[in-house]
């Protein structure tokens, strides 16, 4: 079991106590310092081992951002225990499946600035034990079915943050944003990599989390030197329309989804002096890919490149099965020195092939190859349908529709038809009326096979509805359909 | 109602439902823009059949009469009340 990280906050604490380990904006703004942190981290590994004596089993800990939850984690950390981050937006019997699946003892969480205890009744003794060396265990988001949980190593922690703090220069006082709730892969890079090398959390509270106003007074006063969010953050910051621009940041790193070139060029006028980077990871994988741009590109670009694999990752592009040697369409396969070996009780083991004895993960999304050797993302895997016989990917279809110069975001589902099999549905919201429908409609036909044309165009007003990703959700807009 | 106005009605109410009908311009492509798939071009045929008494299906035709409303208005006024073949 490694312990590095836990390890090296301590040591940190003992250097520079006073230092600023997360800033806690809100009514009565305050710096949580290493000092404290690693004492609430203490008091907390005191508390678990008086009432869990079994340090094998893990914990469940269903919270929200502060500095009681980030000690818990180190807590866990330190002492080897795997620990099971749970969304505090999980619904409670999704929860129990998830601990009951797991063998969670307990699940924690925090009120009043305190962890609190819910121990589980009758925990599974026939379960058989989380994988040696298991850290945290992190779950994916659901979006198809019953969320699956994904064990990660101490190892894996370790080496992800070690890769972390070297591609981005964290350090003593580095100030980084962390969008993402507590749940996410991504604080893997801006929780948790960020204290391990000294640096500063500056924590979105999650509940204000889509409010612009309080997104922009946080960057103002924080001054993060790095900001790594999903597109939604981007896209809440640049209709904003505010004046403001945010010079303290260096670097921004764009992950999760593709981010709409609209929201792409004026990225530059609110982070002057920013490096960009385009993010590709998953869950299984962390982050695999890295595509580094300018300002210019962010606006020239209808699609950014997936960029190349970090230190230590291969990939591969896999067609019916076969690795695919030269340009072409295909399955992504990464393999990454942070990734987990498999789902927890051998779920879906097909997505974990085993190549040269190393389990590698197949990640659903289909990606371009081209001539050169570089990478685009297409779509995902399962967001393939096929209209009269035509396969379709309804990202690729999207993305022709938010390339029009007039569109502020497009999102395409597919619903039943007894003639065509799938009919296509777009939602498209436009910056102003001086496209129709139907010119849109042209637009999209001279750039896509006759299938893909939407059947509909609903024209909206109001944003795309998001899902708990932080994507636009398709399942909500099929409801609206139903 | 002009035979033009009675076809740009029936094909927004039946394939682009929303549409403001000043939008759809007499010599929109409807075939090259999706809004009529080769499905869906029997059946605006038969309707049309229907409704103003042309057999069609004893007509020589192409995919091209039906391209546009102006197309499908020209076609229309062509063959209107035509008699059957025996």
């Amino acid at each position: 079991m490694s312990r590095s990280l836990a390890g090296d906050v301590i040591t940190l604490a003992r250097q520079r106590p006073e230092a600023p380990a997360l800033l806690c904006s809100g009514a009565q703004d305050q710096a949580v310092s290493y000092a404290e942190l690693v004492e609430e981290c203490e008091r907390v590994g005191a508390e678990l081992d008086a009432r869990y004596p079994d340090a094998g089993r893990p914990l469940a800990l269903q919270a929200a951002k502060s500095a009681v939850a980030l000690a818990t984690v180190l807590a866990c950390m330190r002492a080897g225990r795997p620990l099971l981050l749970a969304s505090t937006e999980l619904g409670r019997d999704l929860l129990a499946d998830l601990v009951a699946r797991s063998g969670c003892q307990a699940v924690l969480g925090v009120a009043d600035d305190a962890l609190t205890h819910r121990p589980v009744a009758q925990p599974d003794e026939s379960l058989p034990p989380v994988p040696e060396g298991t850290s945290l265990l992190l779950t994916t988001s659901g979006s198809t079915g019953t969320p699956k949980l994904v064990p990660l190593s101490g190892d894996a922690v370790d080496a992800f943050t070690a890769w972390a703090g070297t591609a981005f220069s964290l350090g003593a006082g580095t100030r980084v944003l962390n969008f993402a709730p507590l749940n996410f892969d991504l604080c893997l890079l801006d929780i948790w990599a960020t204290l391990r090398h000294g640096g500063c959390v500056v924590p979105v509270e999650q509940d204000r989390s889509v409010d612009p106003k309080y997104l922009i007074d946080l960057l103002e006063t924080a001054r993060p030197e790095i900001v790594q969010a999903v597109p939604m953050f981007f896209r809440l910051l640049t209709e904003a329309g505010v004046p403001q621009d945010f010079p303290s940041v260096r670097d921004v790193l764009l992950t999760g989804d593709h981010v709409h070139r609209s929201v792409r060029s004026g990225l530059s006028r609110l982070f002057p002096r920013a490096r960009f980077h385009n993010v590709y990871g998953c869950t299984e994988t962390n982050d695999s890919m890295l595509h580094t741009f300018t300002a210019e590109e962010a606006a020239a670009l209808d699609v950014l490149p997936l960029g190349g694999p970090l230190p230590g990752v291969q990939v591969e592009v896999l067609v019916d099965g076969e690795v695919l040697s030269g340009a072409g369409t295909g399955e992504l396969l990464v393999r990454t020195p942070f990734q987990t070996t498999g789902y927890l009780g051998d779920a879906a083991k097909d997505r974990f092939p085993v190549r040269d004895g190393r389990a590698w993960y197949r990640t659903g999304d289909v990606v371009t190859r081209s001539a050169d050797g570089g990478l685009a993302l297409v779509g995902r895997t399962d967001s393939q349908v096929k209209v009269r016989g035509v396969r379709i990917n309804l990202e690729e279809v999207e993305r022709v529709l938010n390339s029009h110069e007039n569109v502020a975001e497009a999102a395409v589902v597919a619903v039943p038809d007894p003639a065509a099999g799938r009919l296509l549905h777009a939602f498209v919201r436009r910056h102003d009326e001086t496209v129709t429908g139907l010119q849109l409609r042209s637009y999209c036909a001279a750039k896509v096979n006759r299938a893909a044309i939407p059947a509909a165009f609903h024209l909206v007003t109001d944003a795309l509805p998001i899902g708990p990703t932080g994507k636009v959700s398709r399942r909500l807009l099929l409801e609206r359909l139903a | 109602m002009t035979v033009k106005h009675d076809i740009t009605a029936h094909i927004i109410a039946e394939y682009l439902p929303g549409t403001p009908v000043e939008e759809l311009d007499s010599s929109y492509d409807l075939l090259e823009n999706g809004v009529i798939s080769s499905l869906e071009l029997l059946r605006l045929i038969a309707w049309l059949s229907d409704r103003y008494d042309i057999p069609f299906a004893d007509l020589e035709i192409s995919p091209d009469d039906f391209r546009s409303v102006g197309a499908i208005e020209k076609v229309v006024t062509r063959f209107e009340g035509l008699p059957a073949a025996e």
